[in-house]
């Protein structure tokens, strides 16, 4: 008698620490599914075509050196569109200077920037961006059809636009990567074939 | 039928713990439990604001009466009659196809639209508090009864607060994989 009442104790006690860890463990899904609702970067505008060459062109950067965009070469670029006046183009810079360093190899980031030499003199001061290419002027935005900031496109050795988008985190930038690998316009567009096609076989 | 005093005080005790954590958030933040109530949409506008000043209160007293031995069988039934008429405005409102309204069952972090499975929740409580209203079968209670009593009550109300998560979990888990 002694012993049972000894071991329903313990079991007891067990059961409620079990409890609290299985209740534990819904509280942090809960916490998950709140912190990755929004993901994939935004296309809000038409513009140009992904998955079509990109569109050509020449600028030149802020030291007066030609920069071809949207030209086959021996590494996919990367552009990324900001504006010394927008907060959260800043806050990105981090992030897009780690991709630059870590796929050095076979990316080439370009900034492109429009509006106040002084301005853009001193975000270049402050975020480190002197060796980085920079370009200021209105031609490539205008081209690419960039109605938004932060924006970043995609273009790939062979003068292909992969991907592109409104970017507003780390999360959407890698995602202008994933849908690169994927083959998608956008992680919505993967996502919306992708549960298409699972329909088509359930019926 | 006269299950053991084990059962009755258990279900006393979880149904106890829930009204008086629902009855907390809505004292809280009145405003926003009063606006829950006007989106049910069931009562007449006047008396939206009496009557969700008035149901944390009920919600309280029922909570306190359900511990004290003399006035359970009352307390459970009330609860159970509470409970039954939470579960018939939810159904009222699916039935009106409304079910984008957020069903202010728990605090704000678990706020989820009103759905079935809602009714069968609310199904499970009314016959908690059911059982909590059986006049016991009368045998001397030892502090052992005490600690399983304790105990069940603690397990039973962390699987409610496991599977209350899960329910509100489960519409944005259905949002992330795009259905």
């Amino acid at each position: 008698m002694e012993a049972l009442i000894v071991s329903n104790v313990l079991l007891w006690c067990l059961l409620i620490a079990l409890a609290f860890a299985v209740m534990g463990l819904v509280r942090q899904i809960g916490v998950l599914h709140g912190r990755l609702a929004p993901a994939g970067a935004l296309m809000v505008d038409k513009g140009v075509a992904v998955n079509e060459p990109a569109p050509q062109v020449t600028a030149a950067d802020r030291h007066g050196r030609p920069v071809n965009f949207g030209y086959a070469g021996e590494k996919a670029q990367l552009l990324f569109f900001l504006s010394p006046t927008c907060p959260i183009c800043k806050s990105l810079l981090p992030a897009i200077k780690s991709i630059a360093k870590a796929q050095a190899d076979r990316l080439d980031v370009i900034y492109v920037s429009d509006g106040d030499m002084d301005a853009q003199k001193a975000l270049i001061a402050e975020h480190n961006l002197e060796d980085a290419t920079y370009v200021v002027g209105p031609e490539v935005g205008m081209t690419y059809q960039i109605g938004k900031l932060p924006y970043a496109a995609l273009v790939d050795k062979a003068g292909v636009l992969r991907s592109k988008g409104l970017v507003n985190s780390r999360e959407h930038l890698d995602s202008l990567f994933e849908v690169e690998h994927l083959g998608s316009a956008t992680l919505q567009q993967y996502l919306h074939n992708h549960t298409h096609s699972h329909g088509a076989h359930n019926h | 039928m006269q299950p053991d005093s084990i059962f009755v005080i258990t279900a006393a005790v979880v149904v106890a713990v829930i009204l008086a954590s629902a009855a907390t958030h809505k004292l809280r933040a009145p405003a926003r439990f009063a606006n829950q109530v006007e989106d049910y949409q069931l009562l007449p506008r006047a008396l939206v604001r009496p009557v969700s000043r008035l149901v944390p209160f009920v919600e309280v007293a029922v909570a306190f009466a359900l511990l004290v031995p003399a006035s359970r069988h009352i307390a459970a039934l009330a609860a159970a009659a509470l409970l039954a008429g939470y579960a018939l405005a939810i159904g009222i409102n699916l039935w009106r196809g409304r079910r984008d309204i957020d069903c202010g069952c728990a605090g704000p972090e678990q706020a989820q639209p009103i759905r079935p499975v809602l009714l069968a929740r609310n199904a499970v409580l009314v016959s908690l508090a059911l059982v909590a209203s059986l006049a016991p079968h009368s045998r001397e209670l030892g502090f052992f009864d005490g600690f399983v009593v304790i105990a069940a009550a603690a397990v039973a109300l962390l699987v409610y607060a496991a599977a209350d998560g899960l329910m509100a979990n489960a519409p944005r888990l259905l949002k992330l994989i795009g259905r």
